[in-house]
């Protein structure tokens, strides 16, 4: 019996076409509707990174849009503040018993540390007025603005946070940042990179474009430069002659300017960066290997003090 | 109807990646916002997809003082490719958000990194190979119940733009 090649290849060689629901668009306008639409957000995006990497034309829009979102960002906080306490509750909860007993042993050890350096502070000051010394700029020479951690880090590779502070305030680029300490001031947190009117963003001191001129307090003739090691929570402090003695446990500060150079250090002297967690020496390299652990803990930075300096204001 | 309702979704999304959840470290490597795009692109198709992608990447870069566009771009693209898929093969099958959601994490991580190096800015793979992996854990881990969110406010089978001509063989 011949079979029946017509049938065949009516069906393979035709396309069946399925009833459109009515108002949907032809397949082919659609296609075209669907590129037309993606082309033209590719293309306007790629628009909005030129301009806006290339000049500051956006800076008004990004600014104003910056603030309006500013009331809905504090209400999710507000909201999940309550669940916020609780996980922070639970987990403090685990570790109490031994971050208890730690601390206790931390406490003695600080006020033992603190008496020490209160006599020390005393016997500077009244030196440096003896011999009338005229240092770098130290913190008091800064007025401090308080602010709020608006946006956290958004992605592993981003080392910045958004501030709730701008040129309202007095803040302007390359403005130091540290962490708020119960005891006044805590670690150095960055700097600030972008300032709008009521909003800035500051670049932490893990961003591997920090780099941050610093010395040994136990050492100071030991300077360095302190930045970035790429793993994101520890700090490396490089260029350090070989011929200075750092140790573990030693405290890293900042150095501030060191003679009179026609670039000088963005930092005021002696703000604290954190502790040499690692040090060792080897024949292939022309400094020491040196880790620092920071004070601040930048995965948790909530509120800064931006220093403004007293001349500005 | 559905375009208010995925503005709303996203913005939440976004307020909730922005200002609650990146507190915690293991969620910066994650993204519930890239997980709730995806999700409405896949049921809703690649013009949705794309244009939801943009307007959620511009309000992201706008909250973080980013260069604007980077996100937008990143996310058109992904909202777009994974809108198609979800016109084309995914249709119901049950792994197909999985599947979109590991794809994108890693493309966008990379993409993320290339465009970073493009303008100059730092860009170090190490920490974006390092974060990968639990970025992929915590985007399949959100991916259950965004999802199932996510279909039931946008339930299946409005797709205007499914493939609707097909080839019978045999």
């Amino acid at each position: 019996m011949p079979r029946n090649r017509t049938v065949r290849l009516a069906v393979l060689g035709s396309s069946v076409q399925r009833t459109a629901a009515s108002g949907y668009p032809s397949n082919r306008s659609s296609a075209l509707k669907r590129r037309i639409v993606v082309g033209g957000l590719v293309v306007l995006s790629l628009v909005l990174i030129t301009i806006s990497f290339r000049s500051s034309a956006l800076d008004g829009v990004e600014s104003t849009a910056a603030t309006a979102l500013r009331p809905f960002e504090v209400a999710a906080d507000r909201v999940s503040a309550p669940f916020r306490d609780a996980v922070d509750w639970f987990h403090g909860l685990t570790n109490a018993r031994s971050e208890n007993s730690r601390l206790k042993a931390e406490n003695a050890q600080l006020r033992h540390q603190l008496v020490l350096d209160q006599s020390a502070v005393y016997q500077n000051v009244q030196l440096q007025n003896l011999l009338h010394y005229q240092g770098p700029p130290s913190i008091a020479a800064f007025n401090r603005v308080n602010a709020e951690v608006t946006v956290n880090p958004q992605s592993p590779i981003d080392q910045s946070v958004t501030i709730a502070a701008g040129s309202a305030q007095k803040l302007a680029v390359n403005d130091v940042v540290i962490a708020p300490n119960a005891g006044g001031v805590g670690g150095l947190v960055g700097t600030v990179t972008r300032v709008w009117s009521h909003v800035a963003r500051v670049t932490l001191l893990t961003d591997s474009s920090s780099h941050v001129s610093a010395a040994d307090v136990t050492s100071p003739s030991a300077l360095g430069i302190v930045s970035s090691a790429d793993s994101g929570d520890v700090l490396i402090f490089d260029r350090v002659s070989k011929s200075k003695r750092v140790e573990r446990g030693d405290t890293i500060i900042t150095s501030g300017t060191i003679g009179k150079g026609a670039l000088p250090s963005l930092y005021p002297k002696g703000i604290v960066i954190g502790t040499v967690s690692y040090q060792s020496e080897s024949d292939a390299n022309a400094f020491q290997t040196i880790q620092v652990q920071p004070l601040v803990d930048f995965s948790s930075v909530r509120s800064v003090i931006v220093l403004v300096p007293k001349d500005k204001g | 109807m559905d375009g208010a309702k995925a503005a709303l979704v996203l913005f939440v999304a976004a307020l909730l990646q922005l200002v609650v959840l990146t507190q915690y470290v293991t969620f910066r490597s994650g993204s519930i916002v890239l997980v709730t795009l995806l999700s409405i692109a896949l049921l809703r198709g690649s013009v949705f997809g794309a244009v939801a992608g943009f307007f959620t990447g511009l309000l992201i870069d706008t909250a973080t003082l980013g260069t604007l566009g980077v996100t937008s771009l990143l996310l058109t693209v992904g909202g777009f490719w994974i809108g198609r898929y979800g016109e084309t093969t995914a249709r119901d099958r049950f792994h197909a958000p999985f599947l979109s959601v590991a794809v994108v994490t890693v493309l966008y991580a990379f993409g993320n990194l290339a465009l970073r190096f493009v303008l100059g800015e730092p860009a170090p793979a190490r920490l974006v190979v390092h974060g990968l992996w639990s970025g992929l854990l915590v985007n399949l881990i959100l991916t259950l119940p965004v999802y199932a969110l996510v279909r039931r406010l946008f339930p299946p089978g409005e797709i205007s733009d499914r493939v609707r001509e097909v080839r019978l063989l045999g």
